[in-house]
């Protein structure tokens, strides 16, 4: 999960890490209220989980309490990538004599944690690592023996910073690491750590990714479904534990199973066939859980039919198929619908779907099914 | 034998008493696999379809020597069995769990690469060598014993890609998933490596799928070191970027992982490409000589 610039920030600060002054904003009438603990000039920021943020015309800046007001309200009003902008940064603007980057995350490979440090901050990490590879210093680290003071300050110490320096920015690479490894993180990344002419630092741009499946390790992180997703079908989803992604095609479709879901959206795109979505329920079927995955798919008015690919491993078929009837018998859905349903348990399953009068495929090959449903369609 | 396993295999199932623990050892039973404790903590001397329970790891291996352990542990409780595992010496750890948090997998991977000890997964459907053992939860009807060896990172993708072999009269030697998640405890380059040193198996499939770098540094293994013919499927060619596509593992940030990527880099490495999954069955024929051959 994804937290918003000023969630990271929060936590930055209370672990130490020195980021401006800011005020959280929610309507221009709170503005006047917001500046007067603020010294102009400041920055405004959309609170948008959007890559590129800036480009995407989501940070502004103002001299003045009238030009603060003005960028706010048309803030509010605009859509920064398509996301509703719900709350806005205030924030002192910190004039930058320069920027570094600061970053920790995973490497897959080696499966440890790996800590970049690089004086050319303020463009994406990707940029960075492709023009300029050799100003990146990093580490990998190992999560039981954890990462140490000392090993910050050698990392700083190779980019030639002053003394100051040296221990400021080593201080908060330390920092870093601590709530990369205390929040369970994903990514925890400062970029730009900007460096005033005094030689003051401070994390401007702050990104905190937590592991979805860690969440319950931190009560403390508030989820926010509500801002942290738009789209009512997304959000159902993830209130169930079911991974949705939306497509925009007009066949549903809902697997067992991540890869086996994916390769059947893929089949449907080389059989000529549009997608509508992604929706995949791991293994932990039961019937509420496949009554629910089928009622979310459904919501979706551009559906034209719908396609479920279950095996029965791990996951209970014929409570799989339970839920599928109970969906269709509540919802009667009044487009295709093929059930393609193979493994443990699979002659009960089917003879439940078939009895409700839902078409079963039964042969292992997904391709059938596919096939079976785009021609319908194109008959149609 | 196959590659990790095979008949002879102790097996020590953890959290053989809950819903999913109950029900996969006695399929594993009805397959054959060789199964001589469960542990549930505090359920201690009950049984399961025969099989004794003990508190723990260390009270069932002392009674049971045993050389690998398949867990059904909750996401929460895993390091703590998979570290208990590792300090009873168990040689093979395969960890069912989904939803296991990266950091707990991080920190059982170095604790086993530090014992020598190896381990497959989280989030796999474990390994089935056909007619010998099942140490997994996959449906036994769809495979059959034979000399294709099939690595996937996804459960269910693989049910049907060895399916649609046995359909065609194609056994395996051993299937398995390393599992899905951004990190496993064994990569797939590592598995073509034991593939490649396996006497049953003649033919090697992969099962991929977008995120991650795992097929890419596969490829270079594959180039310079396999002389197998090995044919690969790619799922996620249509999946947009930046998007979790199910598996904590599958999304393509930027330009990584995507299909196209892994794909150029396989085929670049001799790898014979399958856009469908029917279409590895077509692309092993040729390779029909090599896999009638005896020995």
């Amino acid at each position: 999960m994804m937290l918003f610039e000023y969630e990271a920030k929060e936590i930055f600060r209370k672990h130490g890490i020195n980021v401006p002054k800011s005020v959280i904003v929610q309507s221009p009438t709170e503005v006047g209220k917001a500046l007067q603990s603020l010294s102009l000039p400041v920055a405004i920021k959309a609170q948008v989980l959007v890559g590129g943020r800036e480009r995407a015309g989501g940070i502004k800046f103002a001299n003045s309490l009238e030009e603060a007001s003005e960028k706010i309200e048309e803030l509010m009003r605009s859509k920064i990538e398509g996301k509703v902008v719900n709350k806005i940064l205030v924030e002192e603007k910190v004039d930058a004599k320069h920027e570094y980057y600061l970053g920790i995350t995973t490497d897959q490979l080696s499966g440890k944690p790996i800590v970049m440090v690089s004086l050319e901050g303020g463009v994406d990490i990707e940029d960075i690592a492709k023009e300029k590879p050799e100003t990146i210093i990093y580490k990998k680290v190992s999560l039981s023996r954890g990462f140490f003071q000392f090993e910050a300050r050698n990392m700083c110490q190779q980019l030639g910073l002053s003394r100051t320096l040296l221990q400021k920015v080593s201080d908060i690479l330390y920092k870093l690491y601590r709530v990369f490894d205390y929040y369970d993180a994903v990514t925890s990344e400062i970029n730009p750590l900007t460096v005033t002419k005094e030689e003051e630092v401070y994390a401007v741009d702050a990104k905190l990714e937590i592991d979805d499946n860690s969440i319950f390790r931190h009560p403390d992180i508030d989820l926010r479904l509500d801002e942290r997703f738009e789209d009512e079908i997304e959000k159902e989803a993830i209130k169930n534990r079911l991974s949705y992604v939306k497509l925009d095609g007009n066949i549903g479709v809902i697997g067992s199973g991540a890869g086996l879901t994916m390769a059947t959206v893929d089949l449907i795109e080389a059989f000529g066939g549009k997608p509508a979505n992604f929706l995949e329920t791991g293994g932990g079927i039961t019937d509420e859980l496949m009554e629910k995955a089928v009622e979310i798919v459904l919501k979706d008015r551009r559906l034209k039919a719908l396609l479920i690919n279950l095996y029965g491993g791990i996951n209970p078929m014929v409570d799989a198929a339970k839920g599928i009837v109970k969906a269709y018998k509540k919802l009667k859905p009044n487009i295709p619908i093929r059930v393609k349903l193979i493994g443990n348990q699979q002659e009960e399953a089917w003879s439940i779907l078939e009895t409700a009068g839902i078409l079963v495929v039964k042969e292992i090959q997904t391709e059938v099914a596919v096939k079976k449903l785009i021609s319908l369609l194109g008959e149609q | 034998m196959g590659i990790l396993a095979d008949e002879k295999t102790r097996i020590i199932v953890q959290g053989i008493t809950g819903r999913v623990g109950v029900a996969q050892t006695k399929l594993m039973l009805d397959y054959g696999s060789k199964i001589v404790a469960g542990v549930s903590p505090g359920k201690g001397g009950e049984t399961v379809h025969g099989v004794p329970v003990y508190d723990t790891v260390k009270a069932a291996a002392s009674e049971h020597p045993a050389d690998a352990s398949i867990l059904f542990v909750p996401a929460p409780f895993v390091k703590d069995a998979a570290v208990e595992a590792i300090e009873s010496n168990i040689g093979l750890l395969v960890i069912i769990t989904e939803n296991v948090p990266t950091h707990d997998a991080i920190y059982i991977r170095d604790q086993a690469e530090e014992a020598g000890v190896r381990v497959i997964g989280p989030t796999t459907p474990g390994i089935i060598c056909p007619a010998k053992t099942k140490i997994g939860i996959m449906p036994a009807n769809i495979f059959r014993k034979g000399v294709i060896g099939i690595v996937s990172r996804s459960g269910t993708l693989l049910y049907e890609i060895a399916g649609n072999l046995t359909l065609s009269g194609m056994g395996q030697s051993t299937c398995l998933g390393i599992g899905a998640d951004p990190v496993v405890g064994t990569d797939l380059k590592t598995i073509l490596r034991l593939f490649e040193e396996d006497k049953q198996t003649k033919v090697v499939v992969i099962v991929g799928e977008i995120g991650g770098v795992q097929e890419e540094e596969a490829a270079g293994f594959i180039r310079d070191k396999m002389k197998k013919p090995v044919i690969a499927y790619i799922a996620g060619r249509s999946a947009p970027p930046g998007k979790r596509m199910g598996h904590a593992g599958a999304i393509i940030i930027g330009e990584r992982g995507t299909a196209q990527s892994k794909i150029e880099n396989l085929r670049r490495a001799g790898v014979k490409i399958a856009n469908k999954p029917s279409d590895i069955t077509y692309l092993i024929k040729p390779f029909s000589r090599i896999i009638n051959r005896r020995k």
